[in-house]
């Protein structure tokens, strides 16, 4: 159990003139549920991406359970899901062809859960014969993640995954994420910016900025250790959002 | 004797206090205040953790620290219940530190409102003999 499900090791990506990624080192381990929080333009993306081995590093190194990420065999992959930040659905198919065509890749796939996802979050008989560029941008964001949870990740990489969602389609997404996911000890990374959510999901928190992890802990620990006395006759209770805007600055 | 549901509990996100403590300071007032009696059966985490959309982490997080302090048992195969009598066998200066977060808050407020220290301890003596 202490091999970490994630490690890495001083990686930098840079676009052109600009370094997005500067020397990071990384550590998630097994059962973590992480929030990755940081600007916009912070590179958040740009790490995932890269963790996942779908974008090239310029230097350094990512493994996932101990294999190098542009060698990862079969067995390790079907043990990820990830749900981008934009949907990328093979567009032209209906949900259903869609579902069909990436079980067909995995060892292991529960169709219950995925049935029971698309009943319980509004997929239609109607809309799951429709294509999927016709899906609303919600809707698309709801079959990525079942698309996701599909093969029972021991590993999910979610990029800003409630970032199309209504309040109530939010609260659906992190009932599934605690019932179904969370409940079986899977190890959960996701990055946004609803840090109501964060809070009640995650148990830990990675800041990004200037193309590092400034700062990881966990969530209750960091509020706890935020008050402080800051001056005579000033005491800071920071929230995490007061935490946010004091470390990404 | 009674067995609580889950929606005994609310927890506001977005606040300066964690989660976890939240939890914790509403069992402590629900059971100071007589709403929840020795004996009564706790919700399961599980339950909490679905109810209010947590991670059952949090709440086992909260549980726990209940029980070290000595106001929840957990019972063998029937999951946590109040205990018989709460607080027992811990030093004065152990359940004194219990009250600092709520101190620490007052203390704040007090400062905000520019109040000395000798009026704020004064009107909290009298906030003391009042409840006795």
């Amino acid at each position: 159990m202490n091999v970490p499900v994630i490690q890495v090791a001083s990686i930098s990506k840079r676009f052109g003139a600009a370094a997005v990624l500067n020397g990071l080192d990384w550590q998630v381990t097994p059962g973590q549920v992480i929030g990755l929080l940081g600007r916009n333009g912070a590179g958040k993306s740009t790490l995932l991406e890269c963790l996942l081995g779908l974008r090239e590093v310029d230097a350094g190194a990512v493994t996932i359970y101990g294999e190098d990420v542009n060698a990862l065999s079969d067995a390790t992959r079907a043990r990820i899901g990830y749900v981008p930040q934009k949907s990328d659905l093979f567009e032209w198919l209906t949900p259903r062809q869609m579902l069909d065509y990436v079980r067909a890749l995995y060892p292991r796939w529960n169709d219950a859960k995925v049935d029971g996802l698309l009943a319980r979050w509004g997929f239609s008989q109607a809309m799951q014969a429709r294509p999927i560029s016709k899906l609303s941008g919600g809707e698309q964001q709801r079959l990525s993640i079942i698309r996701a949870l599909g093969p029972d990740p021991e590993l999910l990489i979610l990029d800003e995954p409630v970032s199309a969602l209504d309040p109530v389609g939010r609260r659906e997404f992190l009932r599934e994420l605690i019932d179904g996911v969370v409940e079986r000890g899977t190890t959960v990374v996701f990055s946004t910016h609803i840090l109501s959510d964060l809070e009640r999901v995650a148990l830990d928190v990675a800041f990004l900025k200037d193309g590092r992890i400034t700062l990881q802990g966990q969530i209750d620990e960091l509020l706890e250790g935020a008050r402080r006395v800051a001056g005579p006759g000033v005491m800071k209770t920071p929230s995490l959002e007061d935490l946010f805007i004091e470390v990404t600055q | 004797m009674t067995t609580h549901s889950a929606q005994l509990f609310s927890i506001s996100t977005g606040s300066s206090e964690p989660i976890y403590r939240q939890l914790v300071e509403q069992v402590r007032r629900l059971v100071a205040a007589g709403q929840m009696s020795p004996g009564d059966g706790m919700p399961s985490v599980r339950d909490v953790a679905q109810a209010l959309t947590l991670n059952p982490m949090t709440v086992s997080k909260a549980y726990s620290l209940l029980e070290m302090e000595g106001l929840l048992t957990r019972k063998r195969g029937m999951g946590m219940s109040v205990a018989e009598r709460p607080t027992t066998g811990h030093s004065a200066a152990e359940r004194a530190e219990l009250l600092r977060p709520t101190l620490e808050r007052a203390a704040l407020e007090a400062r905000q409102l520019e109040l000395d220290p000798d009026t704020v301890l004064s009107l909290f003596t009298q906030i003391l003999k009042e409840q006795a």
